[in-house]
């Protein structure tokens, strides 16, 4: 648990005259489940999309991504899609699905970096190319499987329930076989027996397969009985970091989080 | 029945797997049965032979579907290309048409009412040229979502690599031309592209435009510069000849003056399907292998894409690369299979055809260029046939009066109408059809 898989040292995004996330440091560890919390428009999601390369943090910042058994890579050189084979992987809050396709295609994308089918072999459909989609599939398989989605293999992604398409998502980040797994809000929206679902699929993910997760959430519950490590955000600032109990606790997360929303009920 | 809908209950209903020769049988059967009756001259008449081919049909149809894996699939069952029952039928279907129909447009059966069959075959081999341009238009824009009105401009490089290396360098041989089409077409498909980088729908829409009016200026300069107003000859003793490897073949015969000219639509038909179905099955490799499901996310989610680790510039630049290689050889086999090229063959009515061809088969399908382009072709040929036949349209003499002017305005109403009932125009209607065929044939034979 000690070593860190992700540091990230005065991360600044800026539009126009707001400062979306202000001066932000942090660490993730490796195999921990880390979470960001706070309250809406406090700059979570903005501070994912800085570090998978989406926004550009201002001059000065740092992020650094440590792979397994490799020298740590400045992931601000890189861009996404670069960031993305680096083995950083992430979800969106309002899915970033292709809702044409069908999950079968959605979640084969998912293993785009780990296929090399050129563009040539793929048209000739030579036996090379179709050993290599053979094993996307055998691969994809496992994730079909571990999240049940077995029943809507050819069905269009868009014609889906919202909880299924939140899970063919997560589906296909898992097939990526990231170091560090960033979920974006993975629950919203969700009924309760689905968050309970989407709550095992994340342990199963960090247990099992290996992966370090970090979930932005709203939700504070779901955030206090799984996270090991939370940060905090309101209006672009770090207000605190600990563990989940240690936040339960704090004056000023229950001031900006949970004391806005008992002032809204 | 067919794994599209996908019943759990069905799906482990049986297991039944054909043997190899049961999977390839119905395919053999339709490969085969044209060419013997095709090569059967004065002793079967026309109707004898319609008879066995109707048979042929059903009992290759039949055998189809009945030979098709069913129960739990293996990955590499499900991967292919004809999976169900009715893919595969009507693949068998398809191939046995478009081996038996040159035989049929060959023979000297006249049609009754003076429907003109003869004249129809020109039609075919048109549809199957524009039909591969299409599919590769309809490949970048429909299926990559890079809106370009640059389709054009590549016909006219294919037409230009052709007079280079097909015309000026070998005297006629289409061969050479149709691979250095396709390598310039990849190379300037690509440099076309790179406004996509930057721009997108109606920009760069504006930007392919542009190119298209560049490419002009070139193909006319270079027609001034070798070839004078009159434009290219590839016919004559520019024609292509059949390669002297392939003259041991049955069939392949030579001329009074003992060339083998490709000449005369017979011929010509078994030049350019071959080189279409090829190219079509080449596209819809790419569309359902990885780098075609990349083109799929760069036009959905260009930000969703390059999480996953797609380059998405990379990826719309192959997407310009591949369509334009294969319109470029669309060009050439157009230039060789028309015979001339001039001034004026490539203007800004062509690049609406090809627009009109793929809204009305089908956005983002492939198929669809296919079904666009037949009625592209066909449907004008139709209505000459009814004005000068049918006694009711005869009559009317406003319809004879203004022919193409009212062609065109039925096209154009007919457009609108697809575009408002059926956005995923002929390809969607073909599915729809297939999908009650198949509800209603699962009812009556459960």
């Amino acid at each position: 648990m000690s070593d860190a898989i992700l540091t990230f040292d005065d991360v600044t995004v800026q539009f126009g005259g707001v400062r979306a996330c202000d001066s932000i440091s942090g660490r993730v560890d490796r195999g921990s489940l880390f979470a960001l919390i706070g309250p809406n428009g406090a700059g979570k999601t903005t501070l994912v999309n800085a570090i998978s390369g989406v926004y550009k943090p201002l001059p000065g910042a740092q992020v650094q991504f440590h792979p397994e058994g490799g020298p740590p890579e400045d992931l601000l050189a890189y861009r996404p899609f670069q960031i993305a084979r680096l083995g950083v992987a992430r979800t969106f809050q309002n899915l970033g699905l292709f809702m044409g396709e069908n999950v079968l295609t959605n979640l084969l994308l998912g293993r785009y970096i780990h296929e090399h089918t050129r563009l040539i072999e793929g048209g000739l459909f030579t036996r090379r190319a179709v050993k290599r989609e053979l094993a996307a599939r055998q691969a994809i398989e496992r994730v079909v499987e571990l999240l049940d989605l077995g029943a809507f293999r050819r069905d269009s992604v868009g014609d889906l329930p919202y909880g299924v398409q939140k899970r063919i998502e997560f589906g296909r980040v898992l097939a990526m076989e990231p170091e560090l797994l960033m979920l974006d809000e993975p629950m919203a929206g969700m009924s309760v027996d689905e968050k309970q679902d989407m709550i095992r699929y994340i342990y199963s993910a960090q247990d099992e397969l290996g992966m370090t997760v970090f979930l932005i959430e709203h939700d504070m519950g779901v955030v206090m009985s799984i996270a090991d490590h939370v940060m905090v955000l309101d209006f672009g600032q770090k207000i605190a970091e600990g563990t989940p109990a240690e936040m339960q606790q704090d004056e000023r997360v229950i001031a900006a989080y949970l004391g806005t929303e008992m002032a809204e009920n | 029945m067919t794994a599209t809908e996908n019943p759990p209950a069905q799906q482990t209903a049986q297991t039944y797997r054909p043997s190899t020769l049961q999977r390839f049988l119905p395919f053999i059967i339709a490969a085969v049965v044209p060419f013997i009756l095709g090569s059967t001259t004065g002793d079967l008449n026309f109707w004898w032979k319609a008879v066995i081919t109707v048979v042929v049909l059903v009992v290759v149809a039949r055998l189809a579907w009945k030979w098709t894996p069913r129960g739990e699939l293996t990955h590499r069952e499900d991967m292919r290309l004809w999976r169900t029952p009715s893919d595969r039928s009507w693949a068998a279907l398809t191939m046995f048409g478009l081996l038996v129909l040159p035989f049929i447009l060959a023979s000297d059966f006249t049609p009754p009412m003076g429907f003109p069959w003869a004249t129809w075959f020109a039609v075919v081999n048109l549809v199957l040229i524009f039909a591969m341009g299409a599919a590769a238009f309809n490949l970048l824009v429909g299926y990559s979502g890079q809106i370009s009105l640059a389709h054009v401009a590549f016909l006219a490089l294919g037409s230009i690599v052709g007079g280079v290396v097909g015309v000026q360098w070998s005297g006629g041989n289409m061969w050479y031309a149709l691979p250095a089409a396709a390598l310039a077409g990849a190379v300037v498909g690509a440099i076309s592209g790179l406004p996509a980088l930057r721009l997108k729908h109606l920009y760069l829409l504006l930007a392919t435009f542009g190119f298209h009016f560049v490419m002009m200026l070139v193909w006319r300069e270079y027609l001034q510069e070798y070839f004078g107003f009159v434009g290219i000859r590839f016919k004559g003793e520019n024609s292509p000849r059949i390669a002297s490897w392939l003259h041991w073949l049955p069939g392949i015969d030579p001329d009074q003056n003992g060339e083998f000219v490709i000449t005369g639509q017979f011929r010509w038909y078994w030049v350019l399907m071959p080189i279409t179905v090829l190219s079509i099955l080449f596209m819809v490799n790419v569309v359902r292998t990885r780098e075609g499901r990349a083109f799929a996310a760069v036009r959905d989610r260009d930000v969703s894409a390059s999480l996953l680790g797609i380059n998405v510039a990379r990826s719309k630049l192959f997407a310009f690369a591949l369509s334009s290689a294969i319109v470029s050889m669309s060009g050439v086999l157009a230039s060789f299979y028309i015979g001339s090229r001039g001034e004026d063959s490539f203007n800004v009515q062509t690049v609406l055809n090809y627009a009109i061809i793929i809204v009305v088969g089908g956005f983002s399908s492939i198929q669809g260029a296919i079904f666009g382009s037949a009625f592209f072709w066909f449907l004008p040929e139709w209505f000459k046939w009814a004005r000068e036949e049918l006694w009711f349209v005869r009559d009317i003499d406003f319809l004879s009066d203004y022919p193409s002017e009212i062609d065109l305005a039925i096209k154009g109403f007919l457009v609108v109408i697809i575009l408002m009932f059926k956005p995923d125009g002929l390809a969607g209607m073909w599915r729809d059809f297939k999908n009650w065929l198949g509800r209603t044939l699962a009812r009556s034979n459960p």
